[in-house]
């Protein structure tokens, strides 16, 4: 018969939680990582290279961009990984510098006339019908590829990844109503082309 | 009724949107190497010392680096050819001095990439520089006819400087292109 102390400390103890374990599995990968340990850096890559890539691509509607920029993310990852600590989910904390990595990104490579003249309006429908990279993905995909680049980059941060308008009002330097009517219009020709 | 049916499909499409994607090429190599070359920065510990030193470490690192910069850059690029068109008092020289000095550094800059050729890079690359030429072309003709519009004169600088830009972006050797 087992002991009544150890009895009363198995009911007592909490079940074995598999999503705890997980955590715990990755603050320990994350704890290697932040000493250099590139191995553990691997581990990482691994685990959320297609959460990242799929931002990128979703964000810069472009295949080689977006592969560029997810390099980008985790170069800077490795270099910037001791500045996590912990007081947030390590996911959330890599799609907001994944974020800001391809905002700066298309601040950076944003075409000079566009600049100059705001041509930012024209849809990449009106550039390019078909799109050569676009083997796999899903409808809703293609056609937020479609989108007016402010448009999308709204749709994108509003819709799918879930950021207020006030968020996405100041990481793209606009007002939160012109963020609101973005969404709309991303929303209105989305719409219009899932009809078609 | 029928907008009431797309918005339902556009949310149900919204629904099943995967939260990953897999890259077509493998993108570990290159981060690989990129890392290997570095090593991950230290956390910041903020001791009461730290808290006084540092910031004047900071302003000391921006002075220096602003000065370094200035020094380096400044004279080359945009301050001589100005100087010596602004002694003639003529607009028009100093339209013809900036194009002079951006081609000058254009071309060390090409030749310090090892004199790469443009026609090798993608369309849309290629594409990008044709457009920027030409706006230069375009604003320098907008500058015969109004030589002292501040506001051309700014632009074409713009369109040089970009050229430049784009051109370091290019042919500088970065991670990416490994």
């Amino acid at each position: 018969m087992d002991d009544p102390k150890v009895i009363y400390i198995k009911n007592c103890a909490e079940p074995p939680n598999a999503i705890a374990q997980a955590l715990e599995d990755e603050r320990v990968i994350i704890s290697r990582a932040q000493q250099g340990d590139q191995q553990a850096f691997y581990q990482l890559y691994q685990q959320y290279h297609r959460k990242v890539y799929a931002i990128c691509w979703r964000m810069l509607a472009d295949k080689d961009s977006a592969e560029d920029v997810c390099q980008e993310v985790f170069v800077q990852l490795w270099q910037k990984i001791a500045n996590f600590r912990g007081e947030s989910k390590f996911s959330t904390w890599l799609h907001s510098v994944t974020n800001n990595i391809v905002l700066g990104h298309l601040r950076r490579h944003k075409n000079w006339l566009q600049r100059i003249f705001s041509l930012e309006d024209q849809t990449m429908a009106d550039i390019a019908v078909e799109m050569p990279d676009s083997v796999g993905l899903t409808e809703l995909d293609k056609h937020i590829a479609r989108l007016p680049e402010r448009a999308r980059l709204v749709f994108v941060l509003f819709a799918v990844e879930g950021y207020r308008h006030e968020e996405i009002a100041n990481m793209l330097g606009m007002a939160v109503g012109t963020s609101k009517a973005q969404y709309h219009r991303a929303r209105n020709l989305l719409m219009e082309w899932i009809e078609i | 009724m029928n907008k009431l049916v797309s918005e339902q499909a556009l949310q149900k499409a919204l629904a099943k949107l995967p939260d990953e994607m897999t890259p077509q090429r493998d993108l570990w190599a290159g981060i690989e190497r990129a890392i290997e070359v570095k090593t991950p920065d230290k956390p910041a510990h903020v001791t009461p010392e730290n808290k006084v030193f540092m910031p004047t470490v900071w302003a000391a690192s921006l002075v220096i680096a602003v000065l370094v910069t200035w020094l380096s850059f400044s004279p080359q690029f945009s301050e001589q050819p100005l100087d010596l068109a602004q002694q003639n008092n003529s607009p028009l020289t100093l339209v013809t001095a900036m194009q002079e000095n951006f081609k000058q550094t254009k071309q060390s800059m090409l030749i310090s990439f090892g004199q790469p050729k443009i026609s090798a890079l993608p369309k849309e690359i290629q594409q990008e520089l044709i457009n920027l030429s030409s706006a230069q072309t375009t604003i320098e003709k907008a500058l015969n006819e109004d030589p002292s519009n501040n506001d051309l004169l700014n632009l074409l600088r713009w369109t040089q400087r970009e050229e430049l830009d784009l051109l370091s972006q290019l042919y500088s050797p970065k991670w990416q292109s490994i």
